[in-house]
């Protein structure tokens, strides 16, 4: 009886052994500990064998069982280990799925980036038509009648409008200045605010020049405040669009509405200052305009330039695109290229 | 404008250790912008004096000469010459192996090497006026002629450049950034701002006494507004003559061509204090008397190239007796001008307005020397700055000359501007406090006198720069700042004052829309131009009656601007059809059309602005691309906070197919449609093998919820019962039908499909819908469910005739 339980353990060890798969060990299990089974078998048979006997045997059996059960488990366990959720390896080199997203415009992003760093610094953001009088887009922005910079910006006067007087002589507008008037008149002063938006100029276009583009122009207007406080501006526009402290310096420019005027370089970002191709080999490059507001165009905004002053910045936002990431062509922005557009996710 | 740094040290004295680059430097970060800057000895490397020590003949050649050339090192050397005009102790113009030649003055430079000519070494060329860059300085008689430097102060082995003057740096300044300043547009200007820049005393122009003997010339001024000022100094006795070397230097460092003595000293006098001056032949001006006038009507003036242009009544011209001889203060006529045979010349130093010049020059397209000076509007004072410098000039170059009669017409003064600017001003706009000594030592080195009582500065603008430019305070605080350089100034921080926080819901819902559209429904944002191509116009069956348009277009198409979105979509579309079978775009920008709205105030007319959305999705299942448009439309008020839209069969956009279009509304306000692209239109824009869904509202009537308005809805505590339903109903019976008839029974209906096809009975669609209902507080039994199933079967049969699908 012993070397039948013997064989019993053996064989069922043996078949344990060879075990492939979760439904087989199910089977063997059944095989080995079920109501057929050899050992149950012999379990059955216990009642018939005399006492000592009975008790050595049904522990034998028990320990039998007890370790079949056992080593069955940790194949059953080290079977689940092992198994994959999938029926064959993946090539793990595939694609992954595509996010299927579009894109803002990169002179949008571009805008929004500014506005958040703007409106941190509580500006609003604040909007004009893009049709104008010449009056809003120059004779309140102190430009004379006849001045050069009025023939300079080659405007998109409107049909039946050009021979009017300057309050009823419509252009699509040249510039953004003409919104920081709009703006005062309506909210007052104090006040700071950006007006992004986009200003046509009646030009040929090329790789560098656009008949619309897009300009962001930012004002405060206080008292007590001076330009140098106006460079916090210049410096939180190009730390935004760099991600670094980015050197400037204002050196003399003209510009009919502001007195003083600056134009505004930034040390180039490619050479740092060195001197490049980018740069033409002086180490700066022009970014933007920028001034105090001229007294004569807080008058047309109905404020008192002994009690008011101010200081503006403008930007072409198309440049500031072109310059983050190495466009070469300002026509793509007005394309509508999705070639081109589907690149800036 | 060019400025010679030669020029610019007759007038100061430059700090001994100054580099050009730190010239630069200040120029453009102080005053104006420097965009180049030139050694005009460069090209003149290795180009120096010869004397010819002996000529022999060239063994192989007739035309050719050995010369034996001393070049002021060393051995003479023997350079080979086919000049005709060669001689024994000539002084000559020699290029060195290493110097860039022109040949015969064309093409590219090419360097001079040691060579052999017909066997016979030459070291280096003696050469030709053109072939060294010297042409305005030599006039060669013929053309094999090379440069004979009789008469010429110089020495063998010096450098040409020396020579001619021609050692110099040049800096290019940017016109642009001297619109303003009318002071700087001569050496003497420029040398005033380094002068205040670096601290350095300005030496004074010379000056000059009229003899008040002289018999008057007949100068009549007609037109006082535009001839401020008018002298004419008759002189006589003057002969052909060139210009000295260090004249023709300036000269041609400036860009300018020298002529003849007399002329070059005007342009010369121009470039030294930024006055215009004009010479007439004095025989050339008929009865001896110089009128100032409009041009009559058809009235013309013949040019020196025998072009003649028609003149206006606006247009100022100088005129005698008979007939207009120059466009004032632009440019002379032919009969004005200064001839070999002139003997007596009629110096005019006069001053006009500028808006006078800038109109005539508009008019003719045309800038000179001198109309680009007068239209930076000049102070009256100059021109005696002018007159000094010239008379002096021509009693140097012409010492025979005499003066024989003289007048000065002056109806109107350059007045000096008087500003107040009190020191408190000053130190709040600087954002720092000078000191009262700097700050008067900077305005008095630019030409302000200074008075300073009870801490107010009262200045007295310089008079070149009254006349326009410095008027203001501010002006006067920009000088300041300027000079100093705003390197100089620390950035101080932003005062911030927070009364309340910046909430822009218009701003911020536009922002939402576009971030919904980009990111959450894969749009791509555009921007087209706002000036609609005529084509798309048309192939959208947009009426254009009510537009506005440009009156100098970019292109004749083009000159309509935009009254809806939907041309520049199109087009759009048909472009990218190329690359792209299906995509989505969108774009909001301001729409045109006729009307009267005054934005800012009641004397400012301007045509009605709308902001408008619009946006399309391409792609080749009509119903798809249909209903996804619609679903996006549907639920942009939920995504971006705003006040919820609805969608209703009401007007037909002209460019929409006639089975697939709904209005869009907002509080029961049609603000826009969502269709389908019909293929009429399609054709038009040659938009082929494919389908587009198309939306256009008008931004302006979306509005923003102030907050979000969604409320909190309770957990349902009991699990709501879920069905699916098949239903067979009449292929007319629209969704909305189906589930309004229901819609009170349950918690919520769904639309999964619709079916028409070999399945259901012809006549019949098959709309498969998600049910879910439930008891408020306890589980609903399985006859409950059964009890509310049935009920809702027969609702739906009676009222809209369906039935269960039998699977």
């Amino acid at each position: 009886m012993e070397k039948k339980l013997e064989k019993v353990l053996n064989q069922g060890l043996e078949k344990i052994k060879e075990i492939k798969s979760i439904e087989e060990t199910q089977d063997v299990r059944r095989e080995l500990m079920g109501k057929k089974s050899p050992l149950n078998e012999v379990l059955k048979t216990l009642g018939s064998l005399d006492k000592d006997l009975r008790k050595s045997i049904g522990m034998k059996a028990t320990e039998i069982k007890n370790t079949l059960a056992k080593k069955l488990d940790e194949k059953e366990n080290l079977i689940i280990e092992s198994k994959s959720v999938l029926s064959s390896p993946l090539d793990l080199t595939l694609p992954g799925t595509k996010i299927g997203s579009g894109v803002l415009h990169p002179v949008t992003q571009m805008c929004y980036d500014l506005n958040d760093a703007f409106l941190s610094l509580g500006f609003e953001v604040f909007s004009e038509d893009d049709i104008s009088s010449e009056k809003y887009a120059f004779d309140n922005l102190n430009f004379a009648p006849d001045h050069p910079a009025r023939q300079m910006m080659d405007t998109y006067w409107l049909k039946g409008t050009e021979d009017k007087p300057c309050n009823e002589k419509l252009c699509l507008r040249p510039h953004l200045t003409g919104a920081s008037v709009r703006y005062l008149l309506k909210h007052g002063a104090p006040a700071r605010f950006v007006y992004p938006g986009r200003v046509y100029r009646n030009e040929n276009a090329d790789s560098s020049h656009e008949r619309a583009f897009f300009q962001y122009e930012a004002l405060i207007v206080d008292k007590d405040f001076s330009f140098s406080s106006g460079m916090v501006m210049i410096k939180t526009i190009l730390e935004k669009v760099f991600g670094r402290e980015i050197k400037t310096r204002m050196r003399e420019g003209f510009f009919p509405f502001v007195e003083p005027g600056y134009e505004i370089d930034m040390q180039c970002v490619v050479c740092e200052g060195k001197g490049c191709s980018v740069c033409k080999h002086n180490g700066w490059i022009e970014v933007m305009p920028g001034g105090v507001i001229h007294p004569n165009v807080l008058k047309s905004a109905g404020l008192s330039p002994d009690e008011w002053t101010g200081f503006y910045i403008n930007i072409g936002l198309e440049r500031l695109v072109m310059m983050r990431y190495g466009v070469d062509n300002v026509r793509l922005f007005h394309s509508a290229d999705l070639r081109f557009l589907e690149q800036f996710k | 404008m060019k400025v010679s740094l030669n020029h610019i040290k007759k007038y100061i004295d430059l700090p001994k250790d100054l580099t050009v680059e730190q010239i630069t430097y200040d120029l453009t970060v102080r005053t104006v912008e420097v965009e180049s800057v030139e050694n005009t000895a460069d090209k003149f490397n290795n180009i120096v004096v010869g004397k010819i020590l002996e000529i022999r003949n060239h063994p192989n050649a007739d035309l050719l000469k050995i010369c034996i050339t001393d070049i002021g090192k060393g051995e003479p050397v023997q350079i080979v010459c086919g000049g005709s005009n060669l001689y024994k102790d000539e002084y000559v113009v020699v290029s060195l192996p290493g110097a860039k030649v022109v040949w015969h003055g064309e093409g590219e430079p090419v360097e001079i090497k040691k060579t052999k000519m017909r066997g016979e070494t030459s070291y280096g060329m003696i050469c030709a006026a053109e072939e060294v860059y010297l042409d305005s300085f030599f006039s060669p008689a013929d053309e094999r002629e090379i440069v004979d430097l009789k008469g010429v102060k110089c020495t063998p082995g010096q450098n040409i450049s020396e020579v001619v003057n021609m050692d110099d740096t040049v800096i290019e300044i940017d016109n642009k950034s001297l619109t303003n300043r009318p002071d700087l547009w001569g050496h003497y200007g420029i040398a005033r701002e380094l002068s205040a820049i670096y601290d350095v005393p300005l030496k004074k122009l010379p000056e000059v006494k009229i003899d008040t003997s002289l018999p008057k010339y007949d100068v009549e001024i007609k037109e006082p507004d535009k001839c401020n000022r008018y002298i004419a100094v008759e002189i006589e006795n003057i002969t052909e003559k060139k210009s000295p070397m260090w004249m023709k230097a300036l000269l041609v460092n400036s860009g300018l061509r020298p002529i003849n003595a007399i002329v070059d000293i005007t342009n010369y006098v121009m470039l030294a204090v930024g006055q215009p001056l004009h010479a007439f032949d004095r025989t050339h001006v008929d009865g001896k008397k110089i009128i100032v006038r409009n041009a009559k009507k058809d009235e013309k003036l013949l040019l020196l190239d025998n072009n003649e242009i028609e003149l206006t009544e606006d247009d100022l011209v100088i005129s005698d007796k008979e007939s207009a001889l120059a466009l004032a203060g632009i440019r002379g006529g032919k009969k004005d001008s200064i001839l070999p045979e002139t003997t007596g010349v009629l110096l005019e130093i006069a001053n006009f307005s500028a808006s006078t010049i800038r109109k005539t020059g508009k008019r003719f397209d045309e800038k000179t020397d001198s109309s680009i000076r007068y239209e930076k509007n000049i102070d009256t004072k100059r021109v005696d700055e002018g007159r000094n410098m010239a008379l002096l000039l021509i009693k140097e170059l012409f010492p025979e000359s005499k003066i024989v009669s003289y007048n000065d017409v002056h109806p109107n003064e350059t007045v000096r501007a008087k500003i107040e600017v009190p020191q408190e001003f000053l130190d709040i706009r600087l954002g720092k406090t000078l000191e009262r000594k700097t700050i008067e030592r900077i305005l008095k080195s630019l030409g302000y006198d200074v008075d300073y009582k009870n801490n107010v500065y009262h200045v007295t603008a310089p008079v070149w720069r009254s006349t326009g430019d410095v008027s203001l305070r501010d002006d006067v605080m920009g000088d300041i700042a300027r000079i100093l350089g705003y390197d100089n100034f620390q950035e101080t921080p932003l005062n911030i004052q927070v009364d309340h926080a910046i909430i822009q819901n218009n701003y911020l819902l536009e922002r939402r829309i576009k971030e919904y559209l980009s990111f959450r429904c894969g749009f791509n944002e555009i921007y087209t131009y706002p000036w609609a191509d005529e084509k798309y116009i048309k192939a959208a069956r947009i009426d254009n009656s009510n537009s506005v348009s440009l009156s100098t277009p970019p292109a004749p198409e083009l000159s309509t601007l935009r009254t809806s979105l939907v041309p520049g979509m199109l087009q759009s579309v048909a472009k990218n059809l190329r690359y792209y079978d299906s995509f989505k775009i969108y774009e909001i920008a301001q729409v045109f059309e006729k009307g009267e709205y005054h934005e800012s105030s009641d004397d400012e007319t301007l045509p009605i602005h709308k902001k408008y959305l619009s946006g399309c999705i391409v792609g080749k299942n009509a119903k798809n691309i249909f209903y996804e448009l619609k679903g996006i439309i549907e639920s942009m008020p939920t995504f971006t906070h705003s006040t919820a839209l609805s969608l209703d069969k009401k007007k037909k956009p002209s460019w929409a197919d006639k089975n697939a279009y709904l209005s869009v509304l907002c509080n029961d306000e049609e603000i826009g449609t969502i269709s389908l692209v019909s293929i009429a239109t399609m054709k038009d824009c040659k938009i082929k093998r494919t389908n587009v869904a198309i939306f256009e509202i008008n931004f302006d009537k979306l509005i923003p919820l102030s907050s979000r308005t969604n409320k909190y809805q309770p957990l349902p505590l009991t699990p709501l019962v879920e069905k699916d339903l098949s239903l067979l109903v009449d292929e007319n019976v629209e969704w909305k039908a189906i589930e309004n008839s229901i819609s009170s029974k349950v918690n919520s209906i769904e639309f999964i499909e619709e079916y028409k096809g070999n399945q259901v009975p012809e006549g019949k669609k098959s709309i498969t819908l998600h049910l879910k209902f439930g008891n408020k507080n306890e589980t609903m039994t399985s006859d409950e469910i059964n009890d509310k199933m049935n009920t809702i079967i027969k609702t739906l049969d009676k009222k809209c005739g369906a039935k269960l699908r039998e699977e």
